[in-house]
């Protein structure tokens, strides 16, 4: 099963526009990943400017649409990155987020499982593959 | 450029069994199509609601795991898509075209995707290409495409 590993940094919550991480914080991570990739565990991964970089949030109330420019200076737990990973089991997940190397800055990372073709009925199961084919397993 | 396109949860998607209303399904399916056709989707995929799911809370040395659900959390993520556009206004304008047929209020967060490149300051153009190369190799990874 995949699951999504998210980060909220709480660096991000007040980062300045053209904020990047730190070498050592990079290289840190960097090892982390390595140690994903080796395992074999590791589907992709990304790294998320912060919100005072270059970001819009969309709110629809009845139907309508709003934009708002970023950064959210009210919010709190802002995303900073992902991971997917394929392991076995939640526990499985848990573990590997438990090993994420944090700095000295508090942070929390939220372990979520995505949904697979598998948990749809049958029907819908191929409507999707019909329609998307190979996009769905990208 | 990449961005990640975040929905965000409502009430509806953290119930069990979300995102499986055949309305919202078939509409969300015709966007996606769309979406892929016009070649702006590098991936997506939606979340379980977060009762399945866990928070783990680093502070210091410690590790402190929190079961789902995350009820006071207003800033749960219910899926995402990475979309390759040319400007944030591209994918602001992508938002807004959006399947209507979502029941009741909900938010999207556009966040541009860091590129390697972007540490070009930091990293030696080796540094660089090395990190590429090592992302290319993984299964789902959208920067190489």
């Amino acid at each position: 099963m995949r699951f999504m590993m998210i980060q909220f940094p709480k660096v991000y919550e007040t980062a300045k526009p053209g904020w990047v991480p730190d070498l050592k914080a990079m290289e840190v991570m960097g090892k982390y990943n390595e140690e994903l990739g080796k395992a074999g565990v590791l589907l992709a991964l990304d790294g998320l400017t912060p919100p005072a970089t270059m970001s819009a949030r969309v709110s629809f109330k009845g139907g309508k649409s709003k934009v708002t420019d970023g950064p959210f200076p009210e919010t709190k737990e802002v995303v900073g990155g992902f991971w997917i990973i394929q392991v076995e089991s939640r526990e499985e997940a848990l573990e590997w987020a438990s090993r994420i190397p944090a700095s000295d800055d508090e942070m929390v990372v939220e372990v979520r499982r995505l949904f697979d073709l598998t948990d749809f009925d049958p029907e819908v199961q191929k409507e999707i593959q019909k329609k998307f084919g190979d996009a769905e397993k990208q | 450029m990449r961005f990640m396109v975040i929905i965000k949860s409502t009430p509806e998607s953290e119930k069990e069994g979300a995102g499986r209303d055949p309305q919202f399904l078939h509409d969300m399916g015709k966007y996606n199509e769309e979406l892929i056709k016009a070649g702006v989707v590098l991936a997506m995929d939606g979340l379980h609601p977060s009762s399945k799911g866990a928070r783990v809370k680093f502070s210091g040395k410690n590790r402190t795991v929190i079961d789902g659900p995350f009820t006071e959390a207003k800033e749960l993520v219910a899926g995402f898509w990475i979309w390759k556009v040319k400007s944030l206004e591209e994918a602001i304008e992508w938002v807004k075209r959006g399947p209507s047929s979502c029941t009741g209020d909900f938010e999207v967060e556009v966040r541009q995707i860091f590129e390697m490149e972007d540490f070009a300051p930091m990293l030696t153009e080796e540094e660089i290409q090395y990190k590429i190369a090592k992302r290319a190799e993984l299964p789902n990874q959208t920067a190489n495409k």
